[in-house]
């Protein structure tokens, strides 16, 4: 891979708490190349959000961060530090989840894409209305003039996220992190948007984290995915690798939490069981070992590392899956029929057998 | 326009309300008359009157003249009448543009009115403006940092500001800048507007820090918790500065509360700062109105009363104006 456009490593957020320090985000590496899509994955609280906000210099203060990040040979935490303006809204931006709360209720949709033109290039009111106007059209709003002149709540949801990607498409960004950014919309403007996206991305030959909880959505979307629990990467690896040769059990379980076409109606989907752990008190062992049918007995003790299984895709596991070691982790649970944290294996057995 | 006259329709039923109340409180609580000849002799005639007493000369020190004033004046002010008709007396009077005679000086009582009510309107201005133009900037100031040790300390100068009253700072002030350092003259000053605005800086001071504290506190508050919105974030994924954040989007959306307590203060300072127009001597429309409720000058006391309702009414009108101009959510409703 050439030079990327972003490479973030060994990235550690923590904030103080009155129980101890919470690891937000734990050794988080990855690279981005200029013009690809990384999507990273997890539930809530698996710090994808925090990752997010660390690159885009969000974080309240009393966070501390450790780790690398760099953006086009430049030192992106450095900059931070130094106060530079025209980075953050310029050359990375970002899309949020709500688009009902992140567009201010009191100013025109015009203004509100207008002003990183003029704070930024610099342009004149009159020239940032023009390109207002055209980033308008570019995501496909109709009667893009008009709009300008309007407040967010005369808009739909779909719109108004339309009108927070133009903002952030403003300045022309060499990246754009996605957020979320269709959780809190319609089913069926979902993937409108989506697809919005992914064309202005090719179009502008932009480079794109995209974030979400729904492996599904970066599917056919992403060229990289990273899955992230409880602050670390459980896996990550190249979009094909990944779906073709899923090691992680975290990887697998979050697959059969959603519905697809292919499945017989009535298909009963498989939640995770349990909740994701407590972030103060995370333990010695694999973070997910609680929630996991391949916990094996080392998984209690040992951290598994991050282990390369060849053309970057890697894994934090003892017991994989569809190698030897998390098969036998597997039949032994079932022949106990409780793993070695105690999770009853019938909870899954039900479901699988109905997808069988 | 439809607004418009629903506003109009407002004032008229308002003003109708508190006056009707005022007409038949003072005059259930004492008669205008006493205050003429005095109680004793009021009541002597009363007496006379209704046959129960012949020779008035019996009575102390009542003269029969005494009692042809009083017959006088009952029939120069109507006071025969029974009270609805009275009261309807004095609203047709109102609908033409007169507001009756005051009983104490035989003066138009608009005559009373103007003579007041520009002093009381200046006072309320300058207590307003100095309030408003110290509370924003102190604000912004203090959640910038908010926390640290700037927004600790202004928070407790704000509940000190608010915990003095008002005849403390007033009589603070009066004795620091009129008595030892002779800056301000001890009573108001009517010259020309210079004079004016000078005489009336301690009292507006007066007024406007424990003003000033209230909308500190009130702006802060909402600065903190428009500060944690969404597009607060979104604005700083933006790029943008701090200070382009915070006037540019997060003031106006935080300027409700502060809005509708300067309404209410606005409007209650027109006729309710009677205890700084007492220690500063000023001639104002609330010296106005207590003097007269204390002599039962009935007609002051409800043309004062007719000039404050109407001043709450079209302060809150304005301060919906205001409203929509701050959200525009706010404007579809209307």
């Amino acid at each position: 891979m050439a030079v990327p456009l972003l490479s973030v490593a060994d990235l550690q957020v923590g904030f103080a708490t009155q129980r101890g320090l919470l690891r937000a985000v734990d050794g988080v590496s990855f690279d981005l190349a200029e013009g690809q899509t990384l999507g990273i994955v997890g539930e809530s609280g698996s710090g994808k959000s925090v990752t997010a906000k660390t690159l885009m210099n969000l974080l309240p203060s009393y966070a501390r961060v450790d780790g690398s990040v760099t953006f086009d040979g430049r030192d992106v935490r450095a900059m931070a530090t130094e106060g530079e303006r025209h980075f953050w809204g310029v050359e990375m931006t970002m899309v949020f989840q709500d688009p009902m709360t992140s567009l201010n209720p009191v100013k025109k949709v015009g203004e509100q894409i207008a002003e990183s033109l003029r704070v930024h290039l610099k342009r004149s009111r009159k020239e940032a209305r023009d390109e207002a106007c055209d980033l308008l059209q570019q995501v496909g709003i109709p009667e893009p003039k008009k709009r300008l002149t309007q407040y967010p709540h005369e808009l739909s949801g779909g719109l108004r996220q339309r009108v927070v990607i133009a903002m952030a498409l403003a300045c022309s960004p060499r990246l754009l992190i996605a957020d979320e950014p269709t959780t809190a919309l319609d089913v069926t403007v979902q993937k409108h948007i989506l697809d919005l996206l992914d064309e202005l991305r090719e179009e502008r030959g932009m480079a794109m984290i995209l974030i979400t909880h729904d492996l599904g959505v970066v599917k056919g979307r992403a060229d990289q995915i990273m899955v992230m629990y409880a602050g670390r990467t459980m896996e990550q690896a190249d979009t094909a690798t990944l779906f073709s040769e899923m090691r992680h059990p975290y990887t697998e379980a979050l697959l059969e939490t959603i519905p697809r076409i292919d499945m017989a109606s009535h298909t009963r989907l498989v939640p995770i069981p349990g909740n994701p752990p407590d972030a103060v008190d995370l333990g010695p062992g694999c973070p997910f070992a609680q929630r996991c049918r391949y916990c094996s007995a080392a998984c209690l003790v040992d951290q598994p590392g991050l282990d390369q299984h060849g053309d970057g895709h890697a894994c934090a596991c003892h017991s994989p899956v569809g190698t030897e070691a998390g098969a036998a982790a597997h039949v032994s649970n079932l022949e106990t029929g409780v793993t070695p944290a105690g999770l009853d294996m019938g909870t899954f057995t039900a479901a699988v057998g109905e997808t069988a | 326009m439809i607004v418009l006259a629903r506003r109009l329709a407002q004032l008229v039923a308002v003003v109708l309300a508190v006056t009707f109340l005022a007409f038949t409180a003072m005059n259930t609580l004492g008669d205008p008359l006493f205050n003429v000849v005095g109680f004793v002799a009021a009541v002597d005639c009363d007496a006379v009157e209704a046959g129960e007493i012949e020779d008035i000369s019996s009575q102390g020190g009542t003269s029969i003249g005494d009692c042809v004033v009083v017959a006088e004046a009952r029939e120069e002010f109507h006071l025969n009448e029974s009270l609805p008709i009275r009261y309807g007396r004095w609203v047709g009077d109102l609908v033409r543009g007169d507001f009756g005679t005051s009983f104490k000086n035989r003066m138009p009582v608009s005559t009373v009115l103007a003579d007041r009510l520009p002093k009381s309107l200046l006072l309320m201005g300058m207590a307003e403006v100095f309030a408003v133009a110290v509370s924003i900037p102190w604000a912004v100031a203090a959640t910038y940092r908010a926390n640290r040790a700037m927004d600790r300390a202004s928070t407790v100068g704000a509940f000190g500001m608010l915990a003095l009253p008002n005849f403390a700072l007033g009589v603070i002030l009066f004795y620091f800048f009129v008595v030892r350092w002779q800056v301000f003259p001890s009573r108001f000053e009517d010259d020309n507007l210079a004079v004016r605005l000078k005489s009336l800086v301690l009292p507006a001071l007066t007024l406007g820090m424990p003003l000033a504290a209230t909308y500190f506190r009130l702006l802060r508050t909402d600065l903190i918790t428009t500060l944690q919105e969404d597009f607060v974030v979104m604005a700083k994924a933006k790029g943008l500065s701090s200070r382009w954040i915070m006037f540019r989007h997060a003031l106006r959306p935080s300027l409700f509360s502060l809005v509708t307590v300067f309404g209410l203060n606005t409007a209650a300072l027109i006729g309710g700062a009677l205890i700084v127009e007492q220690i500063f001597s000023i001639p104002g429309l609330g010296r106005a109105l207590v003097e007269a409720s204390i002599r039962d000058d009935y007609p002051v006391v409800l043309g004062a009363t007719v000039v404050i309702a109407t001043g709450f009414v079209a302060i809150n009108f304005a301060v919906d104006l205001l409203y929509s101009y701050l959200d525009p959510r706010v404007r579809r409703e209307s």
